[in-house]
C-alpha cells in the first residue's frame, strides 16, 4: 500500500494550509481571525495606552493600531513585525482548521479535542510574547530579550506550524482505511 | 494524489503568498509612518530647585513654560523609545504652541531609561548636557534633545553609544562637548543614582512604560496620568479636565 500525501507531515501541512481557502466562507473567516489576532497582538504590546485610547473613544482604534504598528516596527524591526503578521495569518489558518476538525470529527472524536487544544494553546502563546508581559507591567521587556523577543515569536510560530502538520485537512481522516472527503 | 500539482498545493501556495504579501505590506506601511522633527520652541527653558506639590524634585530637570503656570505636566521618556520620538514629533509641538507658550502649563522633562544600557548612557548624557548649558544657554538643551531623538535607531545599537552621542553633541552649536564628556567620566555614578531614584519614583506612580505623563493642578492637587504617544486632542482634553478639577 503506497503512502498518501495525508500520511506525511508535509502532505498534512500543505492540506491544512489549503483547507481555509476551499470555500469563500472559510477564507473570509480565516482572514477575519488573522486580522483580529494581528490587532490583538499589536494593541496588547502597550495595554495601558490601548485602554486609555479605546476608553476615551472607540474611534481612536485606528490611531492606536497605526501608532503601535509603527512603534512595533521601530522597536523590533521588520523581521519582528513580519513574524507577528505571519503568526496572525497562521493563527487564522489553525483556528479555521481546528473548527473544521470539530465540525467533521466532533469534539469527542478520536482526535477531536486533543487535536484542537494544541492549536489554541499555540495561538495564545503569541500573547506570551507581548500582551501578558505588558499586562504584568513589563512594557518594553521584549525589547530587552535576545533578538527583541523574535526567538519567542519564532517558537510560537513553530508550534503552530507543527500543529498544522499534525492535523492536516480536517475533512480527511489520517487512517487510510477510513479516509475520505466531504 | 500528486502533491506537487494539485488544487490543495495551489491553495496552500496561495495562502503562503497571501501571508507574505500581508506581512510585507504591513512592514512597508509601518516603515512609512514617520515624520519630521519639531522646530525649536519660542519659550525659555530653565532650572529650578523646587519640589512640586506632587512630589517631583525639579533639581536637575529641564523645565519649560511659565514658572507660575497653574498646571504642571511631568514627562518621563527614554531616548531609545520610538513612541517617545513619535510624541516629540507629532504632539509636543502642538502642546508647546497651545499650552506652554501661552503660559497654561509648566512642562518638566524627566529621564526614564528602561530599554537597556544605552538608554541609561543617553539619560546620563542628557543630565550632563543640561548641567553644561542650564546657566547660560539653556535653549541649547532643546537642540541637543531633538538631535538625539532625530538620530534614534534600533535600540541598544551603535547609535546610542557614548561615542556616537558625543558626536551628536559636537554637532550642536553652543554645547561644550568636552565638558559633557568630562561630566560623563566624573559624575556618571552620581547621576545614575539620581536617575534610578527618579525611575523608582515613577514606578511608585504606576508608570511602566514611556512616554508617560502626569498632569497636575498645582492649586487643587488634582492629577491625571496618560501614557503613550496619544493624539494632541487627548492631551488637550486631559489638561482641561485637570485644570477644571
Amino acid at each position: 500500500m503506497s503512502e498518501t500525501p495525508q500520511d506525511t507531515h508535509l502532505g498534512r501541512f500543505v492540506a491544512a494550509m489549503a483547507y481555509p481557502f476551499t470555500s469563500t466562507a472559510r477564507t473570509v473567516g480565516t482572514v477575519a481571525v488573522a486580522a483580529a489576532t494581528y490587532c490583538l497582538l499589536v494593541l496588547s504590546s502597550f495595554p495601558t495606552y490601548t485602554m486609555q485610547m479605546l476608553g476615551a473613544d472607540l474611534a481612536y482604534a485606528d490611531d492606536a493600531l497605526l501608532a503601535l504598528t509603527a512603534n512595533t516596527y521601530q522597536t523590533i524591526g521588520a523581521l519582528g513585525l513580519g513574524l507577528i503578521v505571519v503568526y496572525a495569518v497562521v493563527t487564522g489558518i489553525a483556528l479555521t482548521t481546528a473548527i473544521g476538525r470539530v465540525r467533521y470529527v466532533g469534539i469527542r472524536g478520536a482526535r477531536g479535542l486533543s487535536s484542537v487544544l494544541p492549536g489554541l494553546v499555540a495561538s495564545g502563546c503569541a500573547s506570551c510574547g507581548a500582551g501578558v508581559l505588558g499586562l504584568l507591567g513589563f512594557v518594553g521587556a521584549l525589547a530587552t530579550l535576545p533578538f527583541h523577543g523574535n526567538l519567542l515569536r519564532l517558537g510560537g510560530l513553530v508550534l503552530l506550524l507543527g500543529y498544522l502538520s499534525r492535523i492536516g485537512d480536517p475533512r480527511q481522516c489520517s487512517i487510510p482505511a477510513a479516509s475520505g472527503s466531504e | 494524489m500528486d502533491l506537487s500539482d494539485s488544487p490543495t498545493t495551489r491553495r496552500a501556495l496561495l495562502g503562503g503568498i497571501g501571508t507574505i504579501l500581508a506581512g510585507g505590506g504591513v512592514v512597508y506601511g509601518a516603515s512609512r509612518l514617520d515624520s519630521a522633527s519639531s522646530p525649536p520652541p519660542d519659550v525659555p527653558l530653565y532650572s529650578s530647585s523646587e519640589t512640586t506639590g506632587f512630589g517631583i524634585d525639579l533639581q536637575g530637570h529641564p523645565v519649560m513654560g511659565e514658572s507660575n503656570a497653574s498646571v504642571d505636566m511631568y514627562y518621563w521618556s527614554d531616548y531609545q523609545c520610538p513612541f517617545c520620538r513619535r510624541f516629540e514629533q507629532n504632539t509636543l509641538p502642538d502642546l508647546i504652541e497651545n499650552h506652554i507658550e501661552t503660559g497654561s502649563i509648566r512642562f518638566v522633562f524627566i529621564e526614564y531609561p528602561y530599554l537597556g544600557e544605552a538608554s541609561m548612557t543617553a539619560a546620563v548624557m542628557d543630565r550632563c548636557v543640561w548641567r553644561t548649558v542650564r546657566e547660560e544657554t539653556p535653549a541649547r538643551y532643546w537642540e541637543w534633545h531633538s538631535a538625539v531623538f532625530d538620530a534614534q535607531s534600533s535600540s541598544n545599537s551603535e547609535w546610542a553609544s557614548r561615542a556616537n552621542l558625543l558626536d551628536i553633541t559636537r554637532e550642536v552649536d553652543g554645547i561644550d562637548a568636552d565638558a559633557v564628556d568630562a561630566c560623563m567620566r566624573e559624575r556618571r555614578d552620581d547621576i545614575e543614582a539620581s536617575i534610578e531614584t527618579d525611575v523608582q519614583q515613577a514606578r511608585q506612580y504606576g508608570i511602566q512604560g514611556s512616554p508617560a505623563f502626569i498632569i497636575y493642578n498645582r492649586q487643587t492637587n488634582a492629577a491625571g496620568q496618560m501614557v503613550g504617544a496619544q493624539p494632541y486632542e487627548r492631551f488637550d482634553e486631559a489638561i482641561s479636565k485637570v485644570r477644571n478639577a
